[in-house]
């Protein structure tokens, strides 16, 4: 299956690490990636992240950013910079935990993988070529209506504790988006307890 | 003795940037810069606080640590609480290259606010005062004059809401103030008043740096006097309206009367004491 | 134009005659003598013990500045003395032998605030134009700016002065008064080497050192380090030859030494600091600092990175002038004098209360 794999530079990141970012919905062969995972095989090396708890591109950059930070500085709290990744996304400091609620576990079926160019042969095609031939899964653009679409609002606010913030249950028609103050509100709120982690 | 003046090195990553970020003020305790986000179609703010070679490298560290961390918690609650301020997009506390590394100093990095410190508006506003004053009419004169007013409540409310969100932000000045420029298309003002000088916008606080939680009516009462003195010394024609920054924050908070009791304490103390020789 | 200065606020008695040649030429300094109560170790200086040392000392020190000028009492201008700020019983013997001279010679008086002295002899003797000050002594610390004739107060501590804080550590320690105990911290601390934590307490621009003496004073007693023995001890431990106190580390237990330098560090820190926001406020590159704690060459030194890191520089003097003198009385004196200011006999009192910004100073101008 072809993947829909983008190619990120994020700015104040040396050109030379370059991030791949994978959406896959409905996900088949998840407690297989998670065993390749498990095994330590280098070929599966990812990030892989339970999606319904990625809220946009922004929350996934703001980690995705903090782990690249750690690693420039060679002080990763994990084995290397894509398990990072997953930690970053986590609130607080135990990694055990942030693999469990937010990495890959056999029944995920929404799913975000993101690898970094950490060596020269890492490319946009030997990612998206491995990608293809290992996931069965619907390739998706990595974008913020799409991920307003998998995300689940709710686990979000229970795993970043923002259970105070303005609920999108509050809304006139849940098939709308969340009225924009709330999105940027809740958004925010992630980047910020993302950058704030071991404070 | 004076050697040749050097600008401050960037930490990094932000080596790696591109445009590099320019620095806008290099304060006593911290340079601003002003950069691209994660998303480099959106600008942001980058606050350096680099590492002071005067003082022992242990004591440098806790100190730069402490400050960015306090400053970015404040910060992160607030966006939280649902008071305007600049939301935190990154930081690091941890400096470089061990703990005897060359660098021991911090970066935050924090969401752009595009518009205006209310130190420039009113310092605009009193100007074209000064000249134009004389020429308005009887019915331009109120209306300016209740402009500022409805800033200043603005103002009012707004610093209420920070203190019920628990934070004093322990340096208020009309420098620390910003009107966040509406987006295009909603503009409401244009027309009505005679000064070119626009009052509109959200009421945004900056720079929290000497900020610190607290919901004591002592360190209320100093932030709002902090704010008196301020623009008393800053902008002498609109002191007249302080009293309206205060009618704003009376309708802030349920705690407000309290606070605006002990401001008459802070007052009669003044923040000076004699000394003894 | 001759002036005398008579300064006595705190445990220093000191006189000095200054020269302002009438050709506009730099002022000289013909006399500047000093006499220092010192008290045993482990004791402050006492207001009434230091009032009659000074009164015994005072007429010795004026004919002895007389003579050393080579000038006459008809060659003097005026008689200026310390108004205040300072200790009451020291401040009035000072002021009492200034009025007596005044009537015995009908020489005209000049009140002088003490801390207004201390800046415009720093500014004469460094040639800083427009500097921030750091005025540190055992009385004071203030950070102060000069603007529209006054001498503002931009931060200063909110409870005890800095050289305080020394010199009750200095108490604490038992280390001896003699010639000063801030002196004698400042070489202590110089074999000091672990940094303890100290409470750092920086408002704005003000700084508070009361809590930091209770927790290094709770450090001391919780090691066994104050008091007489602890002290012996050290003494005992002396190198004759270079100094240097060799006493083995215990895993963690820090030394007299630390302590001492563990002090100056975190309060010179705090003091460097607020210096360093005055300057970005009033966008000025110079620091002056004044005051007996000014000549301590670690703070002189730390204040000094922290200059050259700004693009600016500091200006300190040495303790001839950093320590109280009655030369800068003299010459902050005739500064105002030459204005046409006076102190009429009926308000030559003093006080121990008086503010820097409370003076007009209307020799500068702009």
């Amino acid at each position: 299956m072809e993947s829909k794999l983008e190619t990120i530079s994020l700015p104040h990141l040396p050109a030379s690490l370059p991030i791949h970012v994978a959406l896959f919905r409905n996900v088949q062969n998840s407690a297989f990636l998670r065993q390749q995972l498990l095994a330590g095989n280098a070929d599966f090396e990812y990030a892989m992240i339970d999606a319904s708890l990625v809220f946009s591109r922004a929350h996934a950059m703001a980690a995705v950013f903090r782990a690249m930070n750690d690693y420039l500085n060679s002080r990763l709290k994990s084995h290397n910079v894509h398990s990072e990744i997953v930690f970053s996304f986590n609130p607080t400091n135990n990694i055990a935990e942030s693999f469990r609620k937010l990495g890959i576990s056999d029944s995920t079926k929404d799913l975000l993988i993101i690898k970094v160019s950490v060596s020269p042969d890492i490319t946009h095609d030997s990612v998206a070529t491995h990608l293809a031939s290992s996931v069965e899964g619907v390739p998706m653009s990595f974008d913020d209506s799409t991920l307003s679409e998998i995300h689940d609002i709710n686990k979000i606010k229970k795993l970043y504790k923002l259970g105070a913030l303005p609920s999108p249950a509050v809304k006139a028609d849940p098939s709308q988006p969340m009225p924009g103050a709330a999105k940027d509100l809740l958004e925010s709120s992630l980047i910020g307890a993302i950058a704030l982690r071991g404070s | 003795m004076t050697e040749e003046y050097k600008p401050p090195a960037l930490p990094s990553p932000f080596t790696n940037t591109t445009p590099a970020p320019t620095l806008l003020v290099q304060g006593a305790e911290a340079h601003l810069y002003k950069t691209v986000s994660l998303d480099p179609s959106i600008p942001a703010a980058l606050k350096v606080r680099p590492s002071k070679p005067y003082r022992h490298p242990i004591l440098d560290r806790r100190l730069t640590r402490q400050r960015i961390i306090q400053e970015a918690r404040c910060l992160v609650k607030l966006v939280r609480e649902g008071v305007s301020v600049p939301a935190v997009l990154a930081m690091d506390w941890e400096g470089q290259g061990g703990e005897e590394s060359a660098w021991g100093g911090a970066w935050l990095m924090m969401e752009w606010i595009e518009g205006p410190v209310v130190r420039v508006v009113l310092e605009q506003w009193e100007a074209w005062m000064k000249k134009h004053a004389t020429a308005l009419d009887a019915s331009q004169m109120p209306m300016e004059e209740d402009r500022v007013r409805g800033l200043m409540k603005r103002i009012g409310l707004t610093i209420g809401g920070l203190h019920k969100a628990g934070v004093v932000h322990g340096d208020l000045t009309t420098s620390n103030l910003m009107l966040r420029s509406p987006a295009q298309g909603q503009r409401q003002e244009t027309g009505l008043a005679a000064s070119a000088v626009s009052m509109e916008g959200e009421v945004v606080l900056i720079d929290f740096g000497l900020a610190a939680q607290s919901t004591q009516d002592e360190d209320r009462a100093v932030d709002l006097y902090v704010l008196e003195r301020a623009i008393g010394s800053t902008h002498p024609r609109s002191e007249q309206f302080f009293d309206s920054v205060l009618l704003g924050y009376r309708e802030s908070h349920k705690g407000a009367g309290s606070t605006l009791k002990r401001l008459e304490d802070v007052r009669m103390r003044g923040r000076k004491r004699s000394m003894i020789g | 134009m001759i002036a005398i200065g008579m300064e006595g606020s705190a445990n220093k008695l000191g006189v000095g005659i200054m020269l302002h040649p009438e050709d506009g030429s730099p002022p000289r300094v013909l006399a500047n003598i000093r006499h220092t109560y010192v008290s045993p170790p482990g004791e402050g200086f006492l207001p009434k013990d230091t009032a009659r040392h000074h009164r015994a000392w005072v007429v010795k020190l004026v004919k002895k500045s007389l003579k050393e000028a080579r000038v006459s009492v008809g060659d003097v201008d005026c008689i200026c003395f310390t108004k205040g700020p300072g200790m009451g019983a020291p401040l009035q013997s000072v002021v009492v032998a200034a009025r007596m001279l005044s009537l015995l010679w009908n020489k005209p008086l000049v009140g002088v605030n003490h801390c207004v002295g201390h800046i415009e002899m720093g500014r004469l003797i460094t040639g800083a134009t427009n500097p921030v000050v750091l005025y540190v002594s055992g009385g004071n610390t203030q950070v102060i700016a000069y603007s529209s004739q006054r001498y503002r107060i931009f931060g200063e501590t909110l409870d005890i002065a800095v050289g305080n804080c020394l010199d009750r550590f200095a108490r604490t320690l038992h280390i001896s008064n003699d010639p000063a105990p801030g002196y004698n911290i400042e070489q202590l601390a110089k074999q000091g080497k672990q940094l303890v934590d100290l409470p750092y307490v920086v408002k704005g621009m003000d700084v508070s050192f009361s809590g930091l003496l209770a927790a290094i004073d709770g450090l001391a007693a919780q090691w066994g380090l104050g008091g007489e023995d602890a002290a012996n001890e050290d003494l005992r431990a002396q190198d004759p030859q270079s100094g240097a106190v060799h006493i083995p580390q215990t895993d963690g237990k820090p030394t007299r030494a630390d302590l001492c330098f563990s002090l100056q560090e975190t309060v010179f820190a705090m003091l460097v600091e607020i210096t360093e926001r005055a300057m970005a406020h009033v966008g000025s590159k110079q620091v002056l600092i004044v005051g007996g704690v000014g000549s301590n060459e670690r703070l002189q030194e730390m204040m000094g990175v922290m200059a050259r890191d700004r693009g600016g520089s500091v200006y300190a003097t040495d303790e001839r002038f950093c320590i109280d003198n009655g030369i800068m009385i003299a010459q902050a004196g005739m500064l105002a004098y030459q204005t046409g200011f006076q102190t009429p006999l009926k308000e030559s009192t003093c006080t121990q209360r008086f503010r820097t910004d409370e003076v007009f100073v209307k020799w500068r101008e702009d």
